[in-house]
């Protein structure tokens, strides 16, 4: 039961991070289709840290963790923000591009990495097993991750930042309708700019506490496995609103825990059901709400459209 | 004269042709630099081995057998992209063709290894179910104004699970992969038509190739000359135009992601039903063989014939990664080549409108200056 | 006396490729006066408003503001000399509260950033009641009416403290009554010594509200007048340079059978629910043009949706030939002999991307003269059709029949949609305000083919909000007000002020029709 609660807590986290990402791109009106792509970039820098630091003390290693991961996923977003916001470009497209990219490119490295270490090995794995003891604290046989605390601070700061803040009214405005925005003097590509880089931060995190969740080790190659897109599926089921994203992180991570414990469930392995199910039940989930919502969605009104000053 | 050079240059075959070669220097060119910055000194090579791929042996039978690799490969690709070129005709972005990939590969697998089908029903399964599962994206956004985008890429987790489930009864009791086909069900592989023979015996090399040719012409031809590419061409033009001029637009829309969702998952069958690969039961991730589909199909400028190159090209790359020096760099490198060839290929648009727009200018130059002429003479009345 | 100048734009010239959209333009807005700025479509109002706020620079001429020159390059210059201006199409985030949409761009803020809404309500509900403008600070923009919208963007000025307030064809999406208030708005704004210019079609209200008057043609400047020695017929001469032409020449209707009979028909509105069309019943006989007249917005979209099969009907019958086809799909009605020019020639008209020659087949490529048994387009056939509609009817073309529709201008567009739609031979041609925004020859030419299309014995149902085009085309009129037909009139013995009366809903008549 504790391992439930536990696994449904960090899924929870990551998710909600990713999502928060997601919400301030869309937001800004700009879709961010890679997610996932920032999410292994965020990962690899996290990753290298403990790597490269390994003997930090523990506040260090936090926050070295966290920036570095933020930066990089920062760094990475721009790809999306040059391409949709600069050059009008597909943002499917890119987002598909820089999902397949943040894999490929992260396997690069860390091959090139580990065979430069040693030339036998060719795998794509980063090991963490005593650094990542610098992020967690049991409490009884709870394993308490900093990162929790993390993510909620920053659910509590970005709900405060859309809807209390100069910027999250501003933000918001260019993703409802940018052309408004532009004749009271804001800058469009400024906010889109920021917001997309938001999301590359957030995601950049929500990719370390995906890797450092239940496991010591990270094969690269396999990316975050779907995460990216089931933050997704989190965003839209929680109606581009903090508060709402919350709630849906906790019961879409609460299904994948499943998937990974529900045998320790006696009610549940007598039902034998497939452990895919429960990795399936979020987008299903989604799927059907969003066929009953999709009429009247809250989904920022410009997000995929290309903003071109000119065109009046 | 210099008029012929002008509209060579506007010819939308001419600026796509040249917009996907930039896009492949470009590609090639990053996929460079990462190598020399990985290790200069084997760059130049690792960069040839991957272009050159099969031609790397120097035997031609040799090459011949591994050419046959790159086209049995190549055959999934193009129908992927088909699928996503023929919905984005319809102005539909098809994201779903990994799951319907997925779908297909499922289906075929479990009518060849669990119910010991032939492979023209296995083909046919998979094709149907690659059907359904479009038409649900095409459904639900015909009518339940749900984006296409979202619903493919929720479909796209659904399938991967599904099939994972599905072909876990098919699997090898020892290892998370589906049985081998060619000794559990022969009469599910491919015929190959004697085509292996050309190939030096490249047993993967099956009716699939000519077959996906084929399909890309039909497409072709569909969209190009018939009633149906018409009304589909006009829906993804202009949805309310559509409507107003009485096609059924909403059947339209749904028609399409299911024709497209055939293609992905007919692709999948053709690569499966050779027995190249088997399924693994355990992977966490959409296959990328239907996104790789989205950049053949932008980087073959949105036109089926260009995809049977941008496919065979695009393939041939990533069979490439294969042969570069293990010692110094890694396979994935043909994987970063191409993203990067697909990241850019977000460029084209803007590439050609920046194109135009010069071409614009220096017609209006010339327009311009005759004006002027023509002004002289006539503000003296 | 001469009054200081507000804003001066003094010889303003504003070329684009191919045209020159203002040739030295001259437009002094004195300190607390309604300015009107009249044209017609295409006279180069918007081209000069998007210089003074800095959209475009202008080429030649210089802007003085309080009698010195000032230099705005881009919307924020404009701002900060104190402009604003209430868009034709509002520049509203809908799902924004008025309040967050007032400050937007200018919050009211702590140095951190935060928000501090407090003040912002403070300032605006005492703006409100100064000018009576009654406006919800926390409404959300989506629940209110359009002049309700219409008065958020003013008080984006007034919060702003602009100075000088430019109204863009402000009227035309207002009910009567919400004009009547945003002209006694205007009147205290200017009385509270604002500046004003507001920028129309329309010479009644020009009439009604505005001390002087601009006039532009063709992108020139034909002159200022006071309002007070001026006439009607005066400003209209001058917008359109010659006497108004009342009387299209045409020989007296001859109507035959019922073409088109509608009875009792009532359809929802998308947008606003006030807009449906209620309970409208009427004939549309052989040989003879109906013309639906009104204010944009008064259910004639609606009506045409609901008689073209775009939009559902939720109750009465039509009929088309005697035929009932109230709920037929839209290419049955196509078969049947319906026609529809539409309102919109760029979302319903036209794919813009195709070819010319495919758009002229676009309510044709199904019969077997285009398309085989096998499914195959006849591209000789659909060429050869193409040729012989765009020689016919005179649509030019940079290429001919393999020109893109995007590329070629509006009138030529629309000439291809009337000459798609009349060589369909109809028997009942809906067109919809067919001479929008196009110039005096395409506009000549169109309307003769509409009163060709009835001689030849065909219904013809219209749709305009020009009056003159009403008062010259129509055989009969109807007008439609708040999605009612209010009134049938006889053209040769109604006056435009009559009918002004019954499309601003003051006066209702038998329903005959």
């Amino acid at each position: 039961m504790i391992l439930l609660l536990q696994y449904t807590l960090i899924f929870a986290s990551v998710l909600m991070l990713v999502a928060l990402g997601g919400c301030f791109s869309e937001h800004s009106g700009i879709v961010n289709i890679g997610l996932e792509g920032i999410m292994v970039m965020g990962a690899l820098g996290g990753a290298l840290v403990m790597k490269f630091l390994p003997n930090l003390s523990a506040p260090l290693m936090i926050l070295l963790v966290v920036i570095c991961s933020m930066a990089l996923g920062t760094v990475y977003s721009l790809l999306l923000a040059v391409a949709a916001i600069n050059f009008q470009a597909d943002q499917t497209l890119v987002g598909t591009a820089m999902n397949l990219l943040g894999t490929a490119a992260a396997t690069v490295f860390v091959k090139a990495m580990n065979t430069a270490e040693s030339v036998d090995n060719v795998s794509s794995i980063i090991q963490y097993v005593n650094q990542k003891k610098a992020l967690v604290v049991y409490i009884g046989k709870f394993e308490f991750n900093w990162f929790m605390l993390i993510a909620l601070v920053l659910l509590i700061l970005s709900y405060f930042i859309l809807y209390k803040t100069q910027f999250g009214l501003r933000l918001m405005a260019c993703g409802e309708h940018p052309q408004a925005a532009d004749s009271v003097g804001i800058n469009v590509y400024k906010m889109r700019y920021a917001g997309v880089l938001i999301s590359g931060m957030l995601g950049g995190l929500g990719g370390i506490v995906y890797i450092t969740a239940g496991v010591s080790e990270w094969k690269f190659e396999n990316g975050v496995a779907g995460f990216g897109f089931l933050a997704l599926a989190v965003m839209i089921f929680g109606q581009w609103k903090p508060h709402n994203i919350a709630l849906a992180a906790l019961l879409f991570g609460m299904l994948r825990a499943l998937s990974n414990v529900y045998t320790a469930f006696d009610f549940l392995a007598a039902l034998n059901l497939p452990g895919n199910l429960y990795n399936m039940l979020p987008y299903i989930i989604c799927l059907v709400v969003l066929a009953f919502t999709s009429k009247n969605s809250r989904a920022p009104k410009a997000e995929g459209i290309p903003y071109d000053k000119g065109q009046r | 004269m210099k008029k012929e050079k002008t509209s060579l240059l506007r010819n939308a075959g001419v600026q796509s042709l040249l917009a996907s070669l930039l896009c492949i220097l470009i590609g090639l060119i990053v996929g460079y630099i990462v190598l020399l910055i990985i290790e200069p000194s084997g760059a130049n090579k690792a960069i040839t081995t991957i272009i050159k791929n099969f031609l790397t042996y120097s035997r031609t039978d040799t090459q011949l057998k591994y050419l046959g690799n790159t086209l049995a490969k190549t055959a999934p690709l193009l129908l992927c992209s088909l699928s996503v070129l023929f919905a984005y005709k319809a102005g539909l972005f098809n994201i779903g063709a990994a799951g319907q990939y997925v779908i297909g590969a499922g289906a075929s697998l479990y009518f060849a290894l669990a119910l010991n089908m032939p492979w023209y029903v296995c083909l046919i399964a998979a094709i149907i179910a690659g059907a359904v599962l479009g038409a649900i994206s095409g459904l639900l956004y015909a009518y339940r104004n749900v984006n296409v985008v979202i619903s493919c890429i929720m479909l796209n987790w659904i399938s991967l699970y599904s099939v994972n489930t599905l072909l876990t009864s098919v699997k090898d009791s020892t290892s998370p992969y589906t049985l081998p086909l060619a000794s559990t069900n022969p009469s599910a592989v491919l015929p190959t038509l004697g085509l292996d023979k050309l190939f030096n015996g490249n047993e993967y090399v099956t009716i699939a190739v000519p077959l996906a040719i084929i399909i890309a012409i039909i497409i072709w031809v569909v969209l190009e000359k018939t009633k149906m590419g018409y009304e589909l061409k006009a829906t993804g033009y202009n949805k309310n135009a559509a409507k107003y001029c009485g096609m059924q637009e909403k059947k339209n829309l749904v028609m399409t992601m299911a024709i497209a969702g055939a293609l992905a998952s007919m692709g999948a069958a053709l690569y499966f039903l050779t027995g190249f690969e088997q399924w693994s039961c355990s992977q966490a991730s959409v296959p990328d063989m239907g996104f790789n589909g989205i950049a053949a199909a932008f980087l073959g400028g949105l036109s089926p014939l260009g995809s049977i190159l941008s496919s065979f090209f695009i393939q041939h790359i990533s069979s490439g990664g294969a042969y570069v020096d293990k010692t110094m760099y890694c396979a994935q490198i043909s994987d970063l080549i191409s993203s990067i060839i697909i990241y850019v290929c977000g460029f084209v648009l803007f590439f050609k409108y920046a194109m135009n727009k010069w071409l614009d200018r220096s017609a209006e130059k010339k327009a311009e200056k005759e004006a002027s002429k023509d002004e002289k003479g006539g503000a003296e009345q | 006396m001469e009054q200081p100048y507000a804003i001066e734009m003094l010889h303003i010239t504003k070329r684009f490729p191919g045209i020159i959209a203002n040739d030295d333009i001259t437009l002094q807005l004195r300190k607390g006066e309604i300015h009107a700025l009249l044209g017609e479509n295409g006279a180069g109002k918007s081209t000069l408003m998007s210089v003074l706020f800095g959209l475009y620079q202008a080429e030649e001429g210089i802007i003085k503001k309080d009698g010195k020159e000032v230099q705005i390059k881009d919307p924020n210059d404009a701002n900060d000399l104190g402009i604003g201006m209430v868009h034709q199409h509002f520049k509203l985030v809908e799902c924004f509260s008025v309040l967050d949409n007032i400050i937007l761009g200018v919050e009211p803020t702590t140095k951190g950033g935060v928000l501090q809404k407090a003040e912002a309500r403070k300032k605006i509900i005492a703006l409100s009641d100064k000018y009576g403008l009654k406006v919800d600070p926390d409404a959300l923009v989506e629940d209110i009416t359009v002049g309700m919208q219409q008065r958020t963007e003013i008080m984006k000025m007034l919060y702003r403290d602009n100075e000088i307030l430019i109204f863009d064809e402000p009227t035309a999406v207002l009910t009567p009554q919400e004009i009547e208030e945003l002209m006694q708005i205007m009147r205290n704004l200017a009385a509270e010594g604002k500046s004003i210019l507001f920028i129309s079609h329309k010479l009644n209200e020009i009439m009604e509200v505005a001390d002087r008057c601009t006039v532009l043609r063709k992108g020139k400047y034909i002159g200022t007048i006071d309002i007070a020695n001026t006439t009607r017929e005066e400003l209209s001469r001058m917008m359109v340079g010659r006497d108004v032409e009342f009387v299209v020449q045409k020989d007296e209707a001859k109507p035959g059978d019922v073409i088109l009979d509608v009875q009792g028909l009532t359809v929802a509105s998308k947008a606003h629910s006030n807009n449906a069309v209620k309970n409208v019943s009427f004939q549309v006989h052989a040989g003879e043009i109906v013309c639906i007249a009104g204010i944009d917005g008064n259910g004639q979209t609606e009506l045409v949706y609901g008689l073209t099969g775009l939009e559902p009907v939720s109750s009465g019958t039509v009929k088309l030939e005697g035929q009932d086809i109230t709920h037929a799909p839209i290419r049955k009605r196509s078969t049947m002999g319906m026609s529809h020019i539409p309102e919109d020639r760029h979302k319903h008209g036209l794919v813009l991307d195709y070819s010319l020659e495919y758009n002229m087949v676009l309510q044709r490529y199904f019969e077997p003269e285009f398309v085989s048994k096998a499914g195959f387009l006849k591209q000789g056939a659909i060429r050869s059709y193409a040729e012989r509609l765009i020689d016919e009817y005179d649509v030019r073309s940079g290429q001919g029949p393999i020109t893109i529709a995007r590329s070629m201008s509006g009138g030529n567009q629309q000439k291809a949609i009337i000459a798609r739609e009349i060589d369909k031979d109809p028997e009942l041609l809906i067109a919809v305000q067919p001479t929008r925004g196009l110039d005096v020859g395409a506009i000549e030419y169109i309307h003769k083919q509409i009163v060709a299309t009835r001689d030849a014995g065909k219904g013809v149902l219209l749709v305009s909000l020009e009056l003159d085009e009403v008062m010259s085309l129509s055989d009969r009129i109807l007008v439609m007000y708040e999605g009612e037909i209010v009134g049938e009139l006889n053209p040769k013995t109604t006056t435009v002020e009559e009918m002004g009366l019954y499309m601003a809903g003051a006066k209702r008549g038998a329903t005959s029709a």
